[in-house]
């Protein structure tokens, strides 16, 4: 019984220890080893659940593309929220090079996550389980359209790693800037460039374990940080997307008979110039509805009750249904940081 | 296996876990340690998986052969740093055009054998970004195995060698680990002529120095030159997007390269674009191209090049690329009517002279240095990944005094339009040193009479090519051609009488040698017609006329003469299809003359002779006069 009780933390450190060679037999099946032809195989079938995604952007170092992958075989394709898909016309190619028009179903502002669906069926898709884990040391491929090097048909990027962390997000003002704060898979490979978010994290055997993300760079030291969302994560953020916790456009509008106006609450946002002007505060009169309840200038509302704002006049639409009797939950932006806020009448 | 266990290191946590289930399992572990000393030593450490030292084995003994053929390119006061691979035991070694252009003509090799070895400029082609160099001291150089990077897909292992940021002052090579991201990936140009095309992407750090260095399979097996990468916003260091030129392409150019040659790649003589159906098809074509002679038309579909299948502009784009100007190969196309299998020859892609132009136009070649506007294309920006720090000076590599004669001042001959024409020389003695079979040529009398018949018809032909007089006559027509080589009327007029200058030609260059045609030197090596080998090319110009020998590279017989007319015209083409040996004789018996891919005369020669002084006329000819009688027709 001792030797046992002995051999078993041994075995445990040896196999820290032995890392990465321990790795090469341990993520599936030990019995047989993977080889070159394995992976190119695997990696030819995974790649026909990638897709490309185009649309707004190619300005000021904000590229227009980025990538994503299917979900379902009725055509959800997985993706990050960023300003690509701030476009009506969301452009999706597949492996094969059909262009296909994508529309949002919805996105996660908390994860910032989206979901953009084509029409049609019978996509290879990935399975979103969420007791897919990976451990410190696996070993795992990144496939996206980093730099947009591919196009058309042509197949995106792979790139090989490792899981060097598995942790939180510590994102904060001046270190990482994003509002997402959740777990992550963190990658010594150079995964995470423009146009990769959205693209698959996968092990050896072509199971998805997540979501590569955006860009994102420590301020304070200037790294970047090339990361993944895990897939228990992504699976119930779409979900949430799915069922319309966090639909981007509200299905129809009902507007309320006494509904809040912005006037009442003391609230004043950008003035309204472009298309989807962002929801940004511009004013809070003093001692109004607005200040009480702890908004600020330059603060950017991202949701009503649960749902996504867009812009300052799905803001308006979205207000106009709410009943000047009922709170409204609001969730904002400021600065890298979500503060949630309920707006008391 | 427990993640507790296996993410943290127990040692470390024996305080804090005694309250723990774990915790005593790790007290038990920390007394049976402490009672028994030989505890560490048991040899119950299970030792690694058999296929995980295998597999370790066989990536030591890849790495180790692959970088005995690894160099690294240095200035001749060992100043910079760039990386190369040897390609034969001779000592041609490979690198990019951006990493040796600084160097000038002279640049200094260093090899895993710890030593330096003085080499010297052969060829470039700055569109490829490769250029080729010759070392000397050793004549069996240790050359790179390489491979079929036709066959290399994402997803397969590779790894680079060279030498990044200068690091390796013992001159042993840095390697570098990952997998083929991509293969076939085309980049446009960034702002330089520089293209890459069919380029295999890899995640193997690629670093500043590691450029012209090789990219080699899991075999170690050469299968691309790196040379490229995205960086952006991330500074000059890798960031996991790495290009290699596929070995494959590079070797297409090898032959041009030893020529001393500046290389000039190919276009099509027509542009291309998507239709809504995505087809690729012609937007418009120039009429003086081959691709137009041969029948193509705007609206066509391009349906593959070269062999290889197209259904994209930027797939075109990519087997555009990897071939040298000047090459025939084949194109597949659908009209109206339906598919067309047909070879066009693919006409420059920089117009005479245009990229000596820029290369003097920029006397230290443009390297793009960090903050300089980059290239347009896509949105990845890429640029060649420049040379390492120059900084480092003489201190990174070994260096010798510099010397006041340049060893290899007589391997170096600077002649206008070619980078080293001593290599062209040398070229040219080789594949004429090839054609022993041929010697007894130079014996014969300067007059080559021949007899036979028209290729399986009855018809009767004779010939007689003699340095003042071509003469044929066939089935009792008597057609005869100027024997200076004022041939370009004919070649307008397809004129059969040309078979004869290809006969003349042939004769002249075994008798008296190229260079006594005319202005001869080595062009490089083609394919022909269906041939998968490539020929040696010997370009003479023969009174007005360019004349391309094609020699086999094995047996040195001569297989196909090309003589250039107008831009606008098929040249035409004699083609000696096979050789009679008759004791030391030995000519070609049956040959033929075409033009585009029409035959228009093949000819059986059954008897030759050569005989002295002033042709004799021809017996049955009715008139020996050197007028000329008839043109055109097949008889």
């Amino acid at each position: 019984m001792i030797s046992l009780l002995r051999c078993l933390p041994l075995h445990a450190i040896l196999m820290f220890l032995l890392g990465t060679s321990h790795c090469w037999v341990r993520s599936d099946d030990p019995s047989r080893p993977l080889g070159p032809a394995d992976f190119a195989s695997m990696l030819d079938a995974a790649q026909m659940k990638l897709v490309k995604i185009y649309g707004a952007g190619g300005l000021k170092g904000l590229e227009s593309y980025q990538s994503g992958f299917f979900i379902s075989d009725q055509g959800h394709v997985l993706t990050s929220w960023s300003t690509v898909l701030d476009i009506d016309k969301i452009r999706i190619v597949t492996h094969d090079g059909k262009k296909w028009e994508g529309e949002l179903i919805g996105s996660d502002p908390v994860t910032e996550l989206a979901i953009v669906k084509i029409e049609g069926d019978g996509f290879p898709f990935f399975r979103l389980n969420p007791n897919q884990k990976a451990e410190v040391g696996d070993r795992i491929f990144g496939l996206s359209n980093l730099f947009g090097i591919a196009a058309g048909e042509e197949l995106q990027s792979i790139q090989r790693g490792v899981i060097m962390a598995s942790t939180t997000l510590a994102s904060r003002r001046g270190r990482m800037k994003t509002p997402y704060q959740g777990p992550i898979y963190v990658i010594d490979a150079m995964t995470n460039n423009p146009g990769a978010t959205g693209g698959a994290l996968i092990t050896l055997r072509g199971e998805l374990l997540g979501i590569l993300g955006k860009e994102l760079r420590d301020e304070g030291s200037g790294i970047w940080l090339n990361y993944a969302i895990p897939v228990d994560v992504v699976a119930e953020s779409s979900r949430n997307i799915l069922e319309g916790k966090t639909i981007k456009k509200p299905a129809e509008v009902v507007v309320a008979k006494r509904p809040h106006r912005l006037i009442d609450l003391g609230l004043t946002l950008v003035p309204n110039v472009l298309p989807k002007t962002p929801a940004y505060v511009d004013q809070v009169a003093i001692d109004s509805i607005a200040a009480r309840s702890g908004l600020k200038p330059n603060d950017l509302v991202i949701a009503i009750n649960g749902q996504r704002v867009d812009s300052r006049k799905a803001l308006e639409e979205l207000i106009s249904t709410i009943d000047r009797a009922d709170p409204v939950a609001l969730l904002i932006q400021r600065g890298n940081e979500l503060v949630s806020i309920e707006i008391r009448p | 296996m427990n993640r507790n266990q296996r993410s943290r290191n127990p040692l470390l946590k024996e305080e804090g876990s005694f309250g723990t289930a774990f915790g005593w399992t790790y007290v038990l572990f920390f007394f049976a340690t402490l009672a028994n000393p030989l505890c560490a030593d048991e040899p119950k450490l299970p030792s690694p998986p058999v296929e995980v030292l295998r597999a370790q084995d066989q990536r030591i003994a890849a790495m180790e052969l692959a970088s005995r053929s690894t160099v690294g390119v240095f200035g001749t006061d060992g100043q910079g740093g760039g990386s190369g691979v040897i390609l034969t035991n001779s000592g041609y070694v490979i690198t990019n055009y951006h990493v040796s252009s600084p160097f000038g003509d002279r640049m200094r090799c260093g090899l895993s054998d710890g030593k330096m070895y003085e080499a010297v400029i052969v060829g470039i082609d700055p569109t490829g970004d490769i250029a080729l160099l010759k070392m000397y001291g050793r004549s069996d150089f240790p050359a790179a195995v390489i491979a079929d990077s036709d066959t290399v897909k994402a997803g397969h292992w590779c790894f680079a060698a060279g030498n990044p940021f200068v690091l390796a002052t013992n001159l042993q090579p840095t390697i570098t680990y990952g997998i083929v991201s991509g293969v076939r990936r085309y980049q446009y140009p960034a702002g330089t002529i520089l293209e890459y095309t069919d380029c295999i992407q890899t995640d193997a750090a690629i670093n500043p120095g590691n450029s012209g260095g090789p990219l080699f399979n899991a075999e170690g097996h050469l299968i691309g030159i790196n040379g490229r990468c995205s960086f952006e916003k991330r500074g000059r260091v890798n960031v996991g997007v790495g290009y290699a030129i596929s070995i494959n392409q590079v070797l297409k150019f090898v032959g041009q390269l030893r020529a001393g040659r500046l290389v000039d790649h190919a276009s099509l003589g027509f542009t291309v674009g998507s239709d809504p159906e995505g087809k690729v098809v012609v937007t418009n074509i120039l009429e003086s191209s081959d691709a137009f002679r041969r029948g193509l038309r705007y609206g066509d579909e391009i349906l593959s090049l070269g062999g290889r299948e197209v259904r994209t502009v930027n797939q075109l784009k990519n087997v555009t690329g990897i071939f040298p100007s000047d090459w025939r190969i084949s194109l597949r196309y659908r009209n109206g009517e339906g598919v067309v299998d047909t070879f066009i020859r693919l006409p420059r892609l920089h117009y005479e002279g245009e990229l000596w132009a820029i290369l003097e136009g920029e006397s230290k070649p443009e390297l793009p240095k960090e903050g300089r506007p980059e290239g347009k294309g896509k949105d990845g920006k890429e640029v060649p990944d420049g040379d390492a720090e120059r900084s480092q000076d003489s201190q990174s590599a070994p260096s010798t005094k510099s010397k006041p004669i340049d060893p290899l001042a007589d391997r170096l001959e600077k002649r206008k339009g070619f980078v080293n024409f001593y290599f062209n020389r040398q070229e040219l003695r080789r594949v004429v040193s090839l054609q022993e079979a041929f010697r007894f040529w130079k014996e014969t009398k300067p007059v080559w009479n021949g007899k036979g018949n028209v290729l399986g018809e009855p018809t009767s032909m004779e010939f007689s090519t003699s340095k003042d007089r071509l003469a044929m006559l066939v089935g009792g027509k008597e057609w005869s051609i100027d024997a200076k080589g004022n041939w370009s009327q004919s070649i307008q007029n397809k004129e059969s009488s040309l078979l004869l200058a290809g006969l003349s030609l042939f004769h002249r260059w075994h008798r008296d040698g190229p260079n006594m045609l005319g202005d001869a030197f080595y062009f490089g090596d083609a394919p022909i017609e269906n041939s998968k080998s490539y020929f040696d090319v010997v370009q003479v110009t023969f009174g007005d006329a360019e004349c391309r020998f094609h020699s086999d590279p094995s047996s040195g017989e001569i297989r196909l003469i090309e003589i250039k007319g107008e831009e606008d015209q098929d040249p035409a083409e004699i083609y000696f299809d096979s050789y009679q040996q008759e004791g030391e004789r030995r000519w070609p018996n049956r040959v033929r003359l075409q033009f585009g891919l029409e035959p228009v005369l093949q000819l059986e020669v059954k008897a030759s002779e050569w005989i002295e002084g002033a042709p004799v006329p021809l017996e049955n000819a009715t008139s020996a006069t050197s007028t000329k009688k008839e043109a055109g027709g097949s008889p």
